[in-house]
């Protein structure tokens, strides 16, 4: 699960651009959205494309996002149970 | 042109030191055939939000309008016109690529966002709070005289309005190799690619911090022979500043024009220090509008070692292909 988690904040940072972080600056566990990262809608965007890209997952519902997007864990989690490559 | 419209501010990043004119005693000269812009450090400017997801352009387009505002003694804006060739090429260029590789899945919103030739004007809208008139002009070589003759149109209209003019242009490796390719940059003995980034304030309020009155707007289309016949050029003008930039081709046109319209007037240069690309023009008129503002005219300036007696009146002559002309009459 460790590897999946710093996999993702490095692309996380690749794909948002977040030139100033490193993977270590990134709490797994803080929210993504408002406080924590302080991600916006179009972040969620990047990050519905990062998913599909790197780990072939289609985010279908909207409603998912909510959970899937609260943190790095959740995401990690979900990336772990719904990968296809 | 009816009103008195002045330039009141005017500010500019490109291959010259950013947002300050000391291109006037100390200029930087290249000898290679594409040079970025200075840029300057723009987390010193912006929230990290913007300066993550904003593209290089966008970023020198929303810093030199805020410091334009700035300058300025009104600070409220009621229009935005941006002049631009090639709009956001960068993320334009990324964006199609993937579009490409990627068979048109999994595109990213923000290069699609930022890749939009009217991100420009938009964004220095949400970012001044302005809800006027927002405007986007391309016209290849001349796009910049486009919007500044709309928004000298605007201006004749209401008296109470402030214009933004901007003109903005990026170049990236792969689009110069094409334009070389294609005969337009990189050309033998021609100066170098370059970007440009200018935000002018235009008004019909003159402030103590005007650098010049726009008296005349020309935009034609012909052969040169066609423009001499067809063009009334002004009388009494001090100096010509030209687009000449080194390339026979090019030069040929402006030697021809000039000598056959205004024999024995100073022709002045600012490619040879600012570049060329799309909207190099803009810099053209801004360095003609600081030559008016302080009276004089550097010598890395001079074309043909013909020094100006005075300097209140420069004409800005810019053609694009030999066959799109703009004709652009600043005085004091």
């Amino acid at each position: 699960m460790q590897d999946i988690i710093l996999e993702l904040k490095e692309n996380i940072i690749k794909a948002l651009n977040l030139e100033d972080m490193s993977p270590a600056d990134i709490d797994e566990n803080a929210p993504l959205f408002g406080d924590g990262l302080g991600l916006d809608s179009i972040d969620a965007l990047e990050l519905i494309v990062l998913m599909e890209k790197n780990y072939g997952i289609k985010l279908r519902s909207p409603n998912e996002g909510k959970e899937i997007f609260e943190s790095v864990v959740s995401m990690a989690e979900y990336i772990k149970a719904n990968r296809t490559k | 042109m009816k009103a008195n419209i002045y330039i009141n501010a005017i500010k500019q990043i490109s291959a010259q030191n950013a947002l300050c004119e000391e291109w006037f005693e100390k200029p930087i000269y290249y000898s290679e055939n594409f040079v970025k812009s200075l840029d300057e450090d723009y987390r010193q400017y912006f929230s990290p939000n913007e300066v993550r997801r904003l593209g290089k352009m966008l970023k020198r387009a929303l810093l030199t309008a805020r410091k334009a505002l700035e300058s300025n003694e009104n600070k409220s804006l009621d229009a935005i016109i941006t002049g631009t060739g090639l709009g956001c090429l960068e993320n334009t260029e990324l964006f199609l690529d993937r579009m490409v590789r990627q068979g048109e899945q999994m595109l990213n919103p923000t290069q699609f966002m930022n890749s939009t030739h009217n991100t420009i004007s938009s964004l220095i809208a949400i970012d001044t709070g302005c809800k006027g008139y927002n405007s986007t002009h391309t016209h290849n070589g001349v796009s910049f005289e486009h919007a500044l003759f709309d928004a000298v149109m605007l201006l004749n209209k209401d008296n109470n309005t402030t214009a933004m003019v901007c003109g903005h242009d990026e170049m990236t490796p792969t689009y110069f190799n094409f334009l070389q390719k294609a005969g337009y940059l990189g050309q033998q003995g021609e100066t170098f690619a370059s970007e440009t980034a200018v935000a002018m304030l235009l008004s019909r309020q003159q402030t103590d911090y005007s650098f010049c009155k726009i008296e005349a707007i020309d935009i034609l289309y012909g052969q040169p022979s066609d423009i001499v016949n067809i063009y009334q050029p002004p009388t009494e003008i001090d100096a010509i500043m030209t687009g000449i930039n080194g390339f026979d081709k090019n030069d040929n046109i402006y030697t021809d024009v000039c000598g056959k319209l205004f024999a024995d007037t100073p022709i002045l240069q600012y490619k040879n220090i600012f570049g060329e690309n799309y909207t190099a023009s803009a810099l053209g008129i801004y360095v003609a509008a600081e030559c008016i503002k302080l009276g004089v005219v550097p010598l890395h300036l001079l074309y043909n070692k013909k020094r100006p007696k005075s300097i209140r009146k420069i004409l800005s002559y810019n053609h694009f292909g030999g066959k799109n002309h703009a004709f652009v009459l600043l005085s004091k």
